[in-house]
């Protein structure tokens, strides 16, 4: 098939070859989330949930829908949410 | 404590204004308190799906307060229905109304994503469009290489199936939510899936000297 070549950018490549280990699946993700957002709003420390941050490099959907989580938490709890959102970030 | 194990009378009272102290007792319970406390979870429901489909408007092709509104009332009514039928899973590890309102998230996103590609045709490549590619002006040399080392192991370590994925995903950026519904399948499984690509072209890149071996094992999936 004659198609236009396509050049991948340096961030495709990121994104192909990204380390999704230790495994954590979408569902799980939804299941955590909500303790792990008042994990990273309401303590110091980060919050060990295995494979959660792996996880959000690697699915931007659920990635957005954690940081929402968050902001609307922190916007009823009256916390600034830039020192969390930094920390998910990574 | 199970659902069924509760009873009336473990039900505080709600009054108008004020959530209920137990959640999960006043929505499980027929009565007025169930009443009142479905009420407030629906305002709950109706401000978190506000709040992801604003934040996500920029995708909309007609972004107007009626179709936000509109999107929001109808995830929060799916959402609502999906909690309560989850509510003897919450475990108290979270606020209630934060365990309530990721619902309300990934429906409002969920939503926005599908209607915003209502129109869009999702292609499913899996042909040689990766051969030979060239990098760009803007691509050092050793980014270049990498680039037409991932190429080439797209072509030689995925099946059509994953590359269809892996370009769909990854390179024209369709949303994880809209491709699975085209496929009939889920977002676990595309996910799963992208995480079985991942893990083949770092394999193969390994094996071709482009990508350093992986000092620590790993688990697996």
């Amino acid at each position: 098939m004659t198609r236009d070549l396509r050049h991948l950018t340096p961030e495709q490549v990121s994104s192909l070859t990204l380390p999704t280990e230790p495994w954590l699946s979408c569902d799980d993700c939804f299941r955590l989330m909500d303790q792990y957002v008042e994990g990273l709003l309401h303590r110091q420390r980060d919050v060990d949930v295995p494979g959660m941050d792996v996880h959000l490099r690697g699915c931007a959907a659920c990635a957005e829908e954690v940081e929402s989580l968050l902001q609307l938490v922190a916007q009823e709890d009256g916390i600034d949410p830039g020192p969390a959102i930094t920390r998910l970030r990574g | 404590m199970t659902l069924a194990r509760r009873s009336r009378e473990d039900v505080r009272p709600v009054e108008h204004g004020q959530d209920p102290a137990d959640w999960v007792r006043a929505l499980a319970l027929p009565g007025p308190e169930q009443d009142e406390a479905l009420r407030r979870l629906h305002d709950l429901m109706v401000r978190a799906a506000r709040h992801q489909v604003w934040r996500m408007r920029s995708m909309l092709p007609r972004p107007d307060a009626r179709t936000c509104d509109e999107l929001a009332n109808g995830a929060a009514d799916e959402a609502m229905t999906a909690l309560l039928t989850k509510l003897d899973t919450f475990e108290g590890r979270s606020r209630f109304t934060t365990w309530a309102y990721k619902f309300a998230i990934l429906q409002a996103a969920t939503e926005v994503r599908g209607h915003a590609w209502a129109a869009r045709e999702v292609a499913l490549d899996d042909t040689d469009v990766w051969r030979d590619a060239t990098p760009g002006p803007e691509q050092h040399a050793e980014a270049a290489d990498l680039g037409r080392a991932v190429a080439t192991a797209i072509q030689q370590a995925l099946t059509p199936y994953q590359r269809r994925i892996a370009l769909a995903l990854l390179v024209d950026q369709v949303p994880i939510d809209v491709l699975a519904d085209r496929l009939g399948t889920t977002r676990g499984a595309l996910y799963k899936a992208l995480h079985d690509v991942r893990t083949r072209l770092r394999a193969h890149l390994v094996a071709t000297g482009h990508m350093p071996a992986p000092t620590t094992s790993a688990g697996g999936s």
